[in-house]
């Protein structure tokens, strides 16, 4: 399974790679929402998920999140803010822009193991 | 807003623990203490603002060996492999996880900026008053976190 993780923030890409390889996934990273869809173009296949931040540079995670839902080659893929924005209103935004899961930092191992379930991307024999 | 509708030290404790048993002592190997009565040499300050309903900046200050600390355990890295780079974005990272936890707290709707990451006390925030403060201590490097209110006309409490 492959997941993309975007986030601006060197070292939170690198804790969520972490929690997604022990998840079996494969993960691929941008540094904001118009790297990623760099990323996602030159990938040879779409991810499964994209855990995605909310604040970045160029292109923010809420503008990725819209882009990529109007694009059929990624309707498949789960998009999962993952963010410290927590006011109701950011997350009914996000929602409706095509979301399907919202994720708060500082989250655990556990809170992204239950989203994954969620979404029904349980690797077989990963998730305990 | 009130003082009594400001977060309190024992909230940003709370918000504080939370983010350093998650992204840096997630096994519970070294916990952080909190409450610390310790003055910080402040190195390295990152600090993100809070614009809106309510306008400051959660501000995360701390001495150089306390900032690689953070960057070695966030990116799983040696220290002597660290850039200057992977610091400040550690330590901008933490600042932004505590200060969009503490945004929480505060009158909405406002939005959070980026991180910005300053050496020693270089970071300025002109008109803003302190209305709370804590001081942590992680691997023996004292930790500071402060919440700055940026209107004239703010609630401000003692800071102890």
């Amino acid at each position: 399974m492959l997941a993309i993780v975007i986030d601006d923030s060197r070292a939170m890409r690198t804790i969520l790679r972490r929690v997604m390889t022990g998840f079996g996934f494969e993960v691929l990273e941008a540094g904001n929402g118009r790297e990623a869809l760099d990323v996602l173009a030159g990938a040879e296949s779409v991810p499964q998920i994209a855990l995605i931040d909310w604040n970045m540079p160029e292109m923010n995670g809420l503008e990725f999140v819209t882009t990529v839902r109007k694009q059929p080659e990624y309707r498949d893929m789960a998009l999962v803010m993952v963010t410290t924005e927590s006011e109701h209103g950011q997350i009914v935004r996000a929602l409706a822009a095509g979301a399907h899961e919202y994720i708060i930092k500082p989250f655990t191992v556990d809170g992204i193991g239950d989203k994954l379930a969620l979404l029904g991307l349980t690797a077989i024999g990963v998730i305990q | 807003m009130t003082v009594d509708e400001l977060p309190t030290v024992e909230q940003l404790n709370m918000i504080a623990e939370d983010a350093w048993s998650a992204y840096l002592d997630p096994e519970g190997d070294t916990p952080l203490e909190i409450d610390v009565p310790e003055a910080v040499p402040v190195e390295l300050s990152a600090s993100v603002a809070v614009v809106g309903a309510w306008n400051g900046h959660l501000v995360v200050s701390c001495s150089r060996n306390g900032s690689r600390d953070v960057a070695s355990a966030m990116l799983a890295l040696p220290a002597d492999e660290l850039s200057a780079d992977d610091i400040g974005d550690a330590l901008g990272e933490l600042a932004n996880v505590l200060g969009g936890n503490v945004k929480s707290l505060l009158p909405a709707p406002s939005t959070l900026s980026l991180p910005r990451v300053g050496a020693g006390d270089d970071e300025r925030w002109p008109g803003s008053v302190e209305v709370c403060q804590t001081v942590m201590r992680w691997r023996g490097e004292p930790f500071r976190v402060s919440l700055l209110h940026s209107e004239q006309n703010n609630t401000t409490r003692e800071v102890a």
